[in-house]
């Protein structure tokens, strides 16, 4: 159970920062120098490396960035890249660090000492200290860290206007052995596991700001939240919210105990689905208003839709866990729903 | 409205192995004819057996027979009783909500005279709430009791009432006074199914099966000592007995097997993407709502009223439990046979032809929807 101290400090130390004109100005400028100070400052970015906590407090804080729509890279800096780099013992350093995701259009090769090749949609390569990738070798895999320096950054964008880069490597690049059981696939289910926590924390918010709008929102002499048909949008998107957050919960729990992949592939499902239905039930529920960039509802919609691509779309998950299921047979199909990773191999 | 996450203890994950063990020795799959969830068969016999392990009234005080554990002990014996698809109809509501509701509210008479034979297994229940011009709409119920020497005479017509020509008893909700709220002056009334002046009328159920009735009460007279509780404090009552009903792994297992089928049949054919997809996706959702629902259990034990919470989950399963099977039947090339020696047609026959039912039976999705939209404002 992560101390309710360390939530306090993330919450205000984003909170404090992640104001409307903040998030807003980060999408024109492709960086948050206020928020990423305010991280640094408390050392979010280093929970379950060198600032000590586990990977559990580090989720806690992840699913707090994604309430309050961070416009940084928190996710990629500590348990992503810095993931990689200090299970590989390489240098982890104190700025801003990214991670090659992995798209299937990526070539990423190193050849004598040289990191070459393109990888797309990095997020924030362009403000990163760093740029880490994880690169096959003969039946292992390595970590290359690349210094900005190194490399060519062509600017890119997801829907929610965050920094997707695209980089192009020809330059040195400090490379050690990926730690034991560190490939692709598990790069993949760990970048799914931190959208899971930032899209948790993302709908909980945006259940919270579709109550509110209906609330205060008067039409035909009340708050629309008293007509049923409204009423129905807001218990979809509570629905979303709190079946995404318990998945949520369950796979942090899973990712401290093992690979958790059962649990992970199940929760990117569900929020990826619940980023679809939410969002579609909180701007309909707040009309025009959730349309216009004044209003803050498009720094979380934008942002669900855009994590739910992130590693892994439904397709992929579905298939991933539906595959494992079948392979399993009848008999195991209630105890994999009751015993996630313990009884069923995704 | 919140949910905490939690998990099975070492204990309880010991009770879910043993009543997994259990069932493998007493119905192991081929052997009787699954049915789907809490719609399963009634078996005096196999409620007997379960009451004998003490299975029957798990939560209920052990001085009436019961079993001092807890609700969720309870969700772990009661899921895996329904995703096996055992016959549980006999003994299903005196289990889930007439027990609790007799424990809560009960005179020390009534759980003398009640609670030990629900822990046996014996004793049956049907709930009597729905009336012609009483759905949704709890509160206008027209059934009435008026006093007569030594009790009440009861008159009025209950429906939908499941199980009333094979059940013991119902509870019955009534008006005994009229009051400026209509909220007050409501009572619950336990009446015996064999009473005189009670009679039957059964309502051929859309598949076909005859578990539907009419009740037509005539006079029927109810000592004092059945009236449940404190007259006039019915509608409080059945509140609470209607958080029993709901969020539950009844409310999102009812098709579960319809989908274990799917698989066990297609174990050698090769499945293909869509078909797996679907397993995946409804593996994933079983998975979340399973946890949501113990999560309400949880809470249950530590003495709160999740209502709303209760409510947003049945609301979210029976959804859940109609589109798998929609799902499903968009996977298979087949025209449903009612006659057939399928077992997987069979569970799919039976899903289609009860499905509409689950977003309707103790309370439908609309009034679940405006009990979770109050919760979320508070």
């Amino acid at each position: 159970m992560t101390d309710a101290l360390l939530l306090e400090v993330a919450d205000r130390a984003l909170g404090d920062t992640c104001t409307h004109e903040t998030i807003q100005a980060a999408e024109r400028d492709g960086w948050a120098p206020r928020v990423w100070a305010a991280v640094a400052e408390v050392g979010l970015h280093r929970i379950a490396l060198e600032e000590g906590g586990t990977l559990g407090d580090a989720l806690a804080v992840l699913r707090i960035a994604g309430r309050h729509a961070a416009p940084v890279p928190l996710a990629e800096t500590g348990l992503l890249a810095g993931w990689l780099l200090a299970g590989a013992g390489l240098p982890v350093g104190d700025g801003p660090l990214t991670v090659v995701p992995g798209r299937p259009e990526d070539r990423v090769e190193l050849a004598g000492g040289r990191l070459r090749g393109v990888a797309h949609r990095v997020p924030w390569a362009r403000a990163a200290e760093r740029v880490v990738a994880l690169v096959p070798s003969g039946d292992g895999w390595l970590v290359a860290s690349a210094p900005a320096s190194s490399l060519t950054v062509e600017p890119h964008v997801s829907l929610a206007g965050e920094p997707r880069d695209t980089v192009a490597f020809d330059g040195p690049a400090d490379v050690a052995p990926a730690a034991a059981g560190v490939d692709a696939d598990a790069l993949r289910h760990r970048g799914a596991l931190t959208r899971v926590l930032l899209m948790a924390g993302a709908l909980e918010r945006m259940s919270g700001l579709t109550i509110s709008y209906t609330n205060e929102r008067v039409q035909f002499g009340r708050p629309v939240a008293r007509f049923q048909a409204v009423q129905k949008h807001l218990v979809d998107g509570a629905e979303d919210a709190v079946l995404a957050g318990m998945a949520a919960d369950g796979a942090a729990r899973a990712a401290e105990r093992g690979e958790a992949r059962f649990e992970i592939a199940a929760a990117k499902l569900l929020a990826n689905q619940a980023a679809f239905s939410a969002t579609r039930a909180a701007h309909q529920a707040h009309g025009a208003m959730g349309m216009t960039r004044e209003y803050p509802l498009h720094h979380l919609s934008r942002r669900l839709w855009a994590w739910r691509s992130e590693y892994g779309d439904e397709r992929f998950w579905s298939a991933r866990l539906g595959a494992a299921v079948r392979r399993a047979g009848a008999d195991r199909l209630y105890p994999s729903i009751t015993g996630g990773s313990e009884a069923l191999i995704v | 409205m919140r949910f905490a996450p939690t998990e099975l203890t070492s204990a309880e994950g010991a009770l879910q192995r043993e009543v997994r063990a259990f069932l493998a020795a007493e119905l192991p799959r081929g052997s009787f004819t699954p049915g789907l969830g809490m719609q399963a068969g009634r078996d005096r016999a196999f409620s007997r057996k379960l009451a004998e392990r003490g299975w029957v009234g798990m939560a209920l005080p052990r001085r009436y027979g019961g079993g001092d554990r807890s609700a969720v002990e309870r969700f772990v014996v009661v899921e895996e009783l329904l995703r096996w698809g055992a016959p549980v109809g006999h003994h299903w509501v005196a289990d889930r909500q007439t027990g609790p509701v007799i424990n809560r509210f009960g005179t020390e008479a009534q759980k003398e005279r009640f609670l030990p034979a629900i822990c046996r297994g014996e004793l049956s229940f049907s709930i009597g709430m729905s009336e012609p011009n009483s759905g949704s709409d709890l509160a206008s119920v027209q059934a009435r009791a008026t006093r007569a020497e030594g009790g009440w005479l009861l008159n009025g017509t209950k429906i939908w009432t499941s199980g009333a020509h094979v059940n013991d008893w119902f509870i019955v909700l009534c008006r005994t006074s009229d009051e400026p709220d209509r909220h007050e002056g409501l009572s619950q009334l336990l009446v015996d199914l064999r009473s005189d002046g009670l009679q039957v009328n059964p309502i051929p159920f859309l598949d076909g099966t005859e578990h539907f009735n009419e009740v037509v009460l005539r006079d029927v007279f109810v000592p004092d000592d059945l009236v449940l509780g404190e007259v006039g404090m019915g509608w409080a009552q059945n509140t609470s007995e209607l958080a029993h009903e709901r969020g539950g792994p009844d409310r999102w297992l009812s098709t579960y097997l319809v989908v274990e089928q799917f698989l066990r049949e297609h174990a050698d054919t090769p499945l293909g993407e869509r078909a797996e997809g679907l397993l995946g996706e409804a593996t994933a959702r079983w998975w979340g709502l399973r946890q949501l629902s113990l999560s309400v259990a949880r809470q249950i034990d530590r003495g709160e009223a999740p209502s709303a919470e209760s409510a947003l989950v049945k609301e979210m399963g029976t959804r859940f439990e109609q589109d798998v099977l929609a799902a499903v039947q968009r996977l298979v090339d087949l025209e449903p046979s009612p006659d057939t020696s399928s077992p997987f047609e069979r569970l799919l026959v039976r899903a289609v032809l009860t499905a509409p039912s689950f977003t309707i039976r103790g309370g439908t999705n609309e009034v679940l929807r405006s009990v979770a939209a109050r919760g979320l404002r508070s």
